[in-house]
């Protein structure tokens, strides 16, 4: 019988395939939470042109931009690791998942530059 | 055999189908969810007056509600399905689902509520 020596055991497991499902389910998870915390942070916009102000001075000092372009490469690796799924699941794309994984965590890479490019632009920068 | 496995014997081929449905959709939405409150806004962060402006156009707090069904949709179908593989037995999958489906309902009226508002916004 197979005995697992440590917590967790990567013998059978270091695949780039493997890793792939592991990081897909952690962003997944990682998304749904955001989208809940993003609801809730945008329904207090809808109290006025004051507060409306005051939450987005709030939310586009540099900390906030900075965690947003994390936020944009969560959303990216986890929409073209889907864009992987669905060709392996529809378009008999398990022959070559791996070259398709590079390939298209590739482009969310250069798509990831051009949006934190333009996240970044929006900081405003508390007038000294 | 287990007799947990009892519980998962409806297969959930729809709700799997359904994931990745809702996921090209998604794709899509999400990219247009990104531009128009990037993009659209010319170089800088969204103002009150973009909001006020946007109200105007039919497609655009639709393209935020269909955004917000389908990522709710999408998300709480992802975790079930990753609940999905640690739970067994009737009353906890319930009892998950049942939670779920709260949430679910919760931000959905939420996130409902912000968009009828946000684009009915009293012009200052």
């Amino acid at each position: 019988m197979y005995k697992r020596t440590r917590f967790y055991d990567f013998t059978y497991y270091n695949f780039i395939g493997s890793w792939a499902w592991v990081l897909h389910r952690l962003s997944g998870l990682a998304l749904i939470f955001y989208l809940s915390l993003h609801i809730w942070v945008i329904n207090s916009l809808t109290h006025g042109e004051a507060t409306f102000n005051h939450v987005m001075t709030f939310l586009n000092g540099a900390p906030f931009k900075l965690l947003e372009t994390g936020l944009w490469g969560v959303i990216l690796f986890h929409a073209f690791n889907g864009v992987r799924i669905v060709i392996v699941d529809f378009f008999k794309g398990t022959l070559v998942q791996k070259k398709l994984f590079i390939v298209l965590i590739a482009v969310a890479f250069v798509l990831w530059a051009l949006g934190s490019y333009l996240i970044l632009q929006h900081v405003q920068w508390r007038a000294g | 055999m287990n007799k947990d496995f009892k519980q998962t014997s409806r297969s959930g081929s729809v709700a799997w189908l359904l994931q990745r449905i809702s996921a090209v959709i998604l794709f899509i939405l999400l990219l247009l969810h990104f531009i128009s409150y990037h993009f659209l806004s010319q170089g800088r962060a969204v103002s009150y007056q973009y909001i006020v402006a946007k109200a105007g156009s039919w497609w655009f707090p639709l393209l935020q509600f269909a955004f917000l069904i389908t990522a709710l949709y999408h998300g709480l179908n992802g975790v079930w399905s990753v609940l999905e593989d640690y739970t067994a037995g009737k009353f906890w999958r319930l009892f998950w689902y049942g939670l779920l489906l709260t949430v679910g309902a919760a931000l959905l009226f939420v996130g409902t509520l912000t968009i009828i508002k946000l684009y009915t916004l009293p012009v200052a």
